[in-house]
């Protein structure tokens, strides 16, 4: 661990153009960061933390890893192209109802189907981002939105997907996993694993070459198509990578609900809660995703089953009002998002916090 | 040095998780709403006294409000007089009386298995209700069925939660898919003139199936559906519907969805003035606030569960060969309004009809053991205030409500121009008749 390191020091838009050779040194030298075991010692401790506490403490896990999971993969457009998707959320439903119905309709396993969810959400983030991509800003932000309700509207009109009234899983279809129990297991372990796979390709990104071009592009994107950034090639990839990951994660928390409808898959709420989850933690980086969600998650579960009274009005009573205060004070103080205020007020920590 | 600094920050990370942790999964700490109205006397009996916890999830914030907050009024209105009344006695002599505890849902899926996992796990809650709505329900179902818990499901009409091989869910609502069906016999008979019908509905899954039922029984009948919509739950403005019901012409509107898109609907139709005889739609006309639209509210028919007009009587279960069971119509009316100081909807119904049957079920097991509670259940054949109750016993369609048939109101002017509610269907408890819009 010496010098190669450095490169997660610099500011990355400053760091648009390094000297070749530092490249060359090594791939897996580069990656290899104290940053890198603060990420993996986080998710892998929630993970365990949440498998050994029953089937309660697994639950609220669940809800945490399941959005650490998808405010990463939101933070790899958002964060390091600097492109604000209004309609992320578009990814999970999609790829929720299309393994979904590989299920239920065609009677696919979980893994398979899994895997087919993801594939369909890339197939369409792949479409859409050779379409939408060339807008920027505003623009961009408000057709993530408008794709979002226009998935909702044509899903609503497909009979085969159930219209309106989405479909709903047999629970016989548990018992060829072990039982609903212990589907709820295979559900959580798998959840948890492909947000760590997330996270992992969040850092990968953020440390490649490919990555460097992204922040380019957030930077300036004339400027990075004149240093030789293919800029519609790059941002396309960035989005179909961030789009793979929902995919699966919705066919899987679909599959555990046992039921899909329109109104739940593609809920533009959700969609935003990741926004602020991502800029709570702050955005551009792979630390403040993960805290970002983890910390809201966390502080809406506790306000949601808490006891706690304030001059005679229970918290869980108004814990809305409260969860919006808060946000509310810390993009007011720090907009830069927790990891991003950490990161500005000390060089040493920057190497630990990626 | 740099490997002591990395453990440092390992270990830092790793008791952060763990202090965020504490607070929702540490069972000592467990929060949530617990209501307990203990019984005075119950001290004499403390050694063969038991507490049972029932436990749900309300829809404290979000579209459901409304009508969650009357379910769980209902709910808990009975559990204060079951309690008060001195609790249920067991076969073997144990006193129960019933507490609840329940979490906010905020009227999306998203939580609600977590949620009923700590209910039925943490918590320890013996027995389950339902949240509002059929989509919560259907995610909370396979928590329930996983635990064995009983689960009576109120304000969860969607027919598919019951087909879908569960053996713990019992139902106490008319299914969606006769919701509707009896609008339009009650246009058969009172208002034959009518031929054509437009159908536009909330795109969800309850009004849709509703809808869906509707049409199909109305076609089989000879009627014309001129107009089938759905529009979306977040729809503010109508005018895109309306302008097709200008255009299509029908004799009577059928559909709706839930209290703030049909309110909005029926406002902005009387708004535009469009004239067209007879309009019934879901949920939103039998609620009392519905009376806040004034003007645009006269004419409108709504399918309620129960009103508070309907009579069903101790004398007419005993005609019926049904066994009676609980408080008469007024009864219940007059204790809800002391209670909340608001007149109950069929949601308040629901919930007080919810914890009734669940109390009935284990007075007739005698115990609290799921499979006997179960077994109580399946046989139950009852008359109450808020009518038939019995359920589908068969695999196919277990705890389906196969009993219970819908009324219809009618909000129309009295003599001194003030609105009032009538029963305009069926014919036999109706206080009024059906007039046009």
């Amino acid at each position: 661990m010496s010098a190669q390191n450095n490169s997660g020091l610099q500011p990355p838009n400053t760091s648009a153009a390094p000297a070749p050779s530092r490249f060359r040194s090594g791939m897996m030298g580069r990656l290899l960061t104290p940053g890198l075991v603060v990420i993996l010692v986080a998710i892998i401790a929630a993970m365990i933390y949440g498998a050994t506490g029953g089937a309660a403490r697994r639950e609220a896990w669940y809800t945490v890893l399941l959005f650490v999971g998808l405010a990463s993969s939101l933070n790899i457009l958002l964060g390091y192209t600097g492109y604000v998707s209004f309609g992320h959320i578009v990814f999970f439903g999609f790829g929720g109802y299309i393994g979904f119905f590989a299920i239920y309709q065609l009677g696919w396993n979980l893994l398979p189907a899994s895997l087919l969810g993801g594939a369909a959400a890339a197939l369409l983030a792949l479409g859409l981002g050779l379409a939408i991509l060339r807008l920027r800003g505003a623009y961009f932000a408000l057709a993530t939105i408008g794709i979002n309700e226009a998935m909702k509207a044509l899903v609503i009109n497909i009979p085969a997907l159930g219209g309106p009234n989405g479909m709903v899983l047999n629970f016989g279809i548990y018992a060829s996993y072990g039982g609903a129990a212990q589907a709820q297991w295979t559900v959580y372990w798998a959840t948890a694993v492909l947000t760590l796979m997330v996270v992992l390709t969040s850092y990968i990104v953020k440390k490649s070459k490919f990555g460097l071009g992204l922040m380019a592009i957030r930077e300036d994107e004339d400027a990075a198509e004149v240093m030789g950034v293919v800029a519609p090639r790059a941002k396309t990839w960035a989005y179909v990578i961030s789009a793979l990951f929902p995919g699966i994660l919705g066919v899987l928390f679909f599959f555990k609900a046992s039921n899909i409808e329109p109104a739940a898959a593609f809920n533009l709420n959700r969609s935003i809660e990741l926004l602020v989850m991502v800029m709570l933690g702050g955005q551009g980086t792979v630390l403040g995703p993960i805290l970002g969600a983890g910390g809201y998650q966390l502080l809406r579960t506790t306000l949601l089953t808490s006891d706690l009274a304030l001059f005679g009005l229970k918290i869980k009573d108004i814990q809305l009002a409260v969860a919006g205060l808060l946000l509310l004070i810390i993009v007011l103080f720090i907009p830069v998002g927790f990891i991003g205020w950490l990161r500005s007020r000390s060089t040493r920590l920057r190497r630990w916090l990626e | 040095m740099k490997r002591l600094a990395l453990l440092a920050s390992a270990l830092l990370i790793m008791a952060m998780l763990a202090a965020c942790a504490g607070g929702p999964a540490s069972p000592a700490s467990s929060g949530g709403d617990t209501t307990t109205q203990t019984d005075s006397g119950g001290s004499e009996q403390a050694a063969s006294a038991r507490e049972v916890l029932i436990g749900y999830t309300a829809s404290q914030t979000g579209k459901y409000n409304v009508e969650s907050t009357r379910q769980v009024n209902g709910l808990n209105q009975w559990m204060k007089e079951v309690n008060d009344a001195g609790g249920i006695k067991l076969a073997d002599g144990t006193v129960v009386t019933f507490a609840s505890k329940s979490y906010d849902d905020e009227s999306n899926g998203d939580r609600v298995q977590e949620l009923y996992t700590k209910l039925a796990t943490t918590d320890g809650a013996d027995f389950l209700i339902s949240p509002y709505s059929s989509g919560l329900t259907s995610t909370a179902s396979p928590i329930a069925e996983q635990y064995e818990k009983v689960m009576i499901t109120t304000g969860a009409a969607d027919d598919a939660n019951y087909t879908q091989g569960y053996t713990g869910i019992y139902q106490v609502y008319t299914p969606a898919s006769k919701y509707l069906t009896g609008a339009v016999d009650m246009l058969k008979a009172k208002a034959p003139d009518v031929k054509k019908l437009a159908v536009v509905h909330e795109n969800d899954k309850f009004s849709t199936g509703v809808a869906d039922a509707v049409k199909a029984y109305a076609e089989s009948l000879g009627y014309e559906i001129v107009l089938f919509e759905g529009y979306d739950s977040a729809t503010t403005d109508f005018a895109p519907f309306i302008n097709k019901i200008e255009q299509s012409a029908p004799d009577a509107i059928l559909g709706g969805g839930h209290f703030q898109d049909g309110s909005t609907f029926a406002r902005q139709l009387a708004e535009k003035g469009v004239d067209v005889p007879y309009m019934a739609l879901l949920v939103a006309p039998p609620e009392p606030t519905f009376a806040d639209l004034g003007d645009a509210a006269v004419g409108v028919v709504g399918p309620s569960q129960w009103e508070p007009l309907a009579k069903f009587t101790e004398a007419a279960a005993s005609s019926a060969g049904l066994t009676w069971v609980g408080p008469t119509g007024d009864t219940f009316v007059s204790d809800y309004q002391a209670a909340y100081n608001d007149e109950p909807s069929y949601h308040a119904a629901g919930g007080y009809v919810a914890g009734m049957m669940l109390g009935e079920a284990i007075k007739q097991a005698g115990s609290l053991d799921s499979a006997a509670v179960k077994a109580a259940l399946d046989s139950m054949d009852l008359l109450t205030f808020y009518g038939h109750l019995k359920f589908d016993t068969s695999a196919e369609a277990h705890g389906l409500q196969v009993g219970h048939d819908m009324v219809f109101v009618q909000w129309q002017k009295d003599g001194d121009g003030n609105l009032v509610k009538q029963v305009v269907w069926p014919a036999e408890g109706a206080t009024a008749d059906l007039i046009t819009r």
